[in-house]
């Protein structure tokens, strides 16, 4: 069977092609809003040259802080990693030039894995180094409906579900709590946000998501109340402090998650930086 | 059904991480048709989001002449290498094992080229740890 689609409709009529590919494809779960990413490089490029680039340093970690917002853009091949560098390269060289081609690297790094290991991603590259063969193996309905009862993680929830993106300290702090806080199997969590993302690339995400189960990384990633407040504080709501579970120090934490299996160092602070 | 029966010998299959009317080659061959397809069992298995599918969508449509179809990707891709009297397929590098899957299956009955993805640094061992990897190549990235 196959069947040919539309090619007639204006691209500015957003609102249409919505509805156009509902009828096309009515087995999409209808997403009720337009995501703000609009498709193809000429979008791509309008907001690369929006991104200022010289904040990228200093405000990368910070939900309100600027970031290029490219990877929808990058992840379908609308714009090439090559290409950005190379515009990077071109501006006044600075801390945050040399971040943002850092963070490039990262890209570049997970489809070396992927080209080399091909499917076996998709399962633990590693042991991982804490207990996690109870794990739950399937999604719980409240994370995926963004009903948890925590509102930071359902409004990160909901934000990732109306747009199709998310912040990269929003991602790390929604899979550490699927995998950390819930005991759901990292692979249940990263399929789903690979379905969701619009720029959901099996090397970034699922690579990610065992860097933060620690089955790609040498430990686990957590973050307490602390850290969330001082990242995301401007842009979530806050969280009951009644059974809060993120308000410990790393230490206790690490206690209650893992049962002593893992102790974090005591120095410093998590950056919210992939180390 | 295809409009109409294109000249060329040779046929560009976009996939979804290759999204890119200036690509080059879209340039090298100027005059193939140019398709893409919705994979429907994919999307249903993956349970891909609407907003994923209207990226795409708004993708395709920027590049001109693209016809797009639905179905089986590899089953619709026969179906036009038949009709067309298809020679070659051109396509583009991805590590995405699922759209390997489909050219590994094409090549069985076509020719099948496949732009490579161009990599600021190109080194094909991969160790496991990014640090690694960085200081190995920090200078070169860095590099115009
Ligand atoms: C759990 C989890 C899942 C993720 N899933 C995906 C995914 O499916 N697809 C995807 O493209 N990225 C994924 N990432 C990586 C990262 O979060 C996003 O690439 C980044 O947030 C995109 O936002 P941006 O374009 O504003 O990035 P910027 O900070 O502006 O960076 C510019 C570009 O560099 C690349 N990049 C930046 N940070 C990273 C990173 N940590 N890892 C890999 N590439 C990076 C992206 O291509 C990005 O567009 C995931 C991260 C985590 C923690």
């Amino acid at each position: 069977m196959m069947q040919q689609l539309r090619t007639d409709l204006e691209l500015a009529d957003r609102a249409a092609i919505a509805t156009y590919l509902q009828s096309e494809f009515p087995f999409l779960e209808d997403a009720e809003t337009l995501s703000p990413y609009v498709g193809g490089r000429a979008a791509g490029l309008e907001r690369l040259q929006s991104f200022q680039l010289e904040k990228y340093g200093k405000q990368r970690n910070f939900l309100d802080g600027e970031v290029s917002r490219l990877s929808p853009y990058v992840s379908r091949g609308c714009l090439t990693l090559e290409e950005l560098r190379q515009w990077a390269l071109k501006q006044p060289r600075s801390r945050s030039v040399e971040v943002f081609v850092f963070e490039l690297g990262w890209r570049a790094f997970f489809h070396l894995v992927y080209g080399e290991e091909g499917d076996r991603i998709l399962q633990d590259l590693e042991e991982p180094k804490v207990p996690m063969g109870q794990h739950q193996r399937s999604l719980p309905a409240d994370i995926a409906n963004g009903t948890t009862g925590i509102p930071s993680m359902d409004t990160l929830i909901q934000i990732l579900r109306e747009t199709g993106y998310l912040h990269n300290h929003a991602r790390m702090y929604l899979a550490s709590y699927v995998v950390h806080f819930r005991k759901v199997s990292w692979r249940a969590g990263a399929d789903w946000m690979y379905s969701l993302l619009i720029d959901g690339d099996f090397a970034s995400n699922h690579l990610s998501w065992q860097w933060v189960a620690s089955t790609f990384s040498t430990k686990p990633y957590i973050f307490n109340r602390e850290n969330l407040e001082r990242y995301a504080g401007s842009v979530l709501p806050g969280d009951p402090k009644k059974g809060d579970p993120f308000n410990y120090s790393y230490e206790a934490l690490a206690e209650r998650l893992f049962g002593g299996a893992y102790t974090p160092e005591p120095t410093g602070r998590p950056t919210g930086q992939y180390q | 059904m295809p409009q109409s029966t294109p000249s060329s010998p040779s046929l560009i299959w976009f996939n979804e991480d290759g999204l890119n009317p200036g690509h080059q080659m879209v340039k090298d061959y100027a005059d193939a048709p140019r398709v893409y397809v919705f994979d429907v069992p994919e999307l249903q298995r993956q349970k891909i989001s609407k907003h994923r599918v209207q990226f795409i969508y708004e993708a395709l449509l920027e590049i001109p002449s693209i016809q797009i179809y639905q179905g089986e990707t590899v089953a619709v891709l026969l179906q036009l290498i038949a009709d067309w009297a298809i020679r070659e397929v051109v396509t583009t590098e991805t590590p995405n094992h699922i759209i390997r899957g489909w050219q590994n299956e094409l090549q069985r009955s076509v020719a099948l080229t496949t732009y490579p993805d161009i990599f600021p640094v190109t080194d094909t061992t991969s160790p496991r740890r990014f640090s690694r990897y960085w200081r190995k190549h920090e200078r070169s990235w860095l590099t115009l």
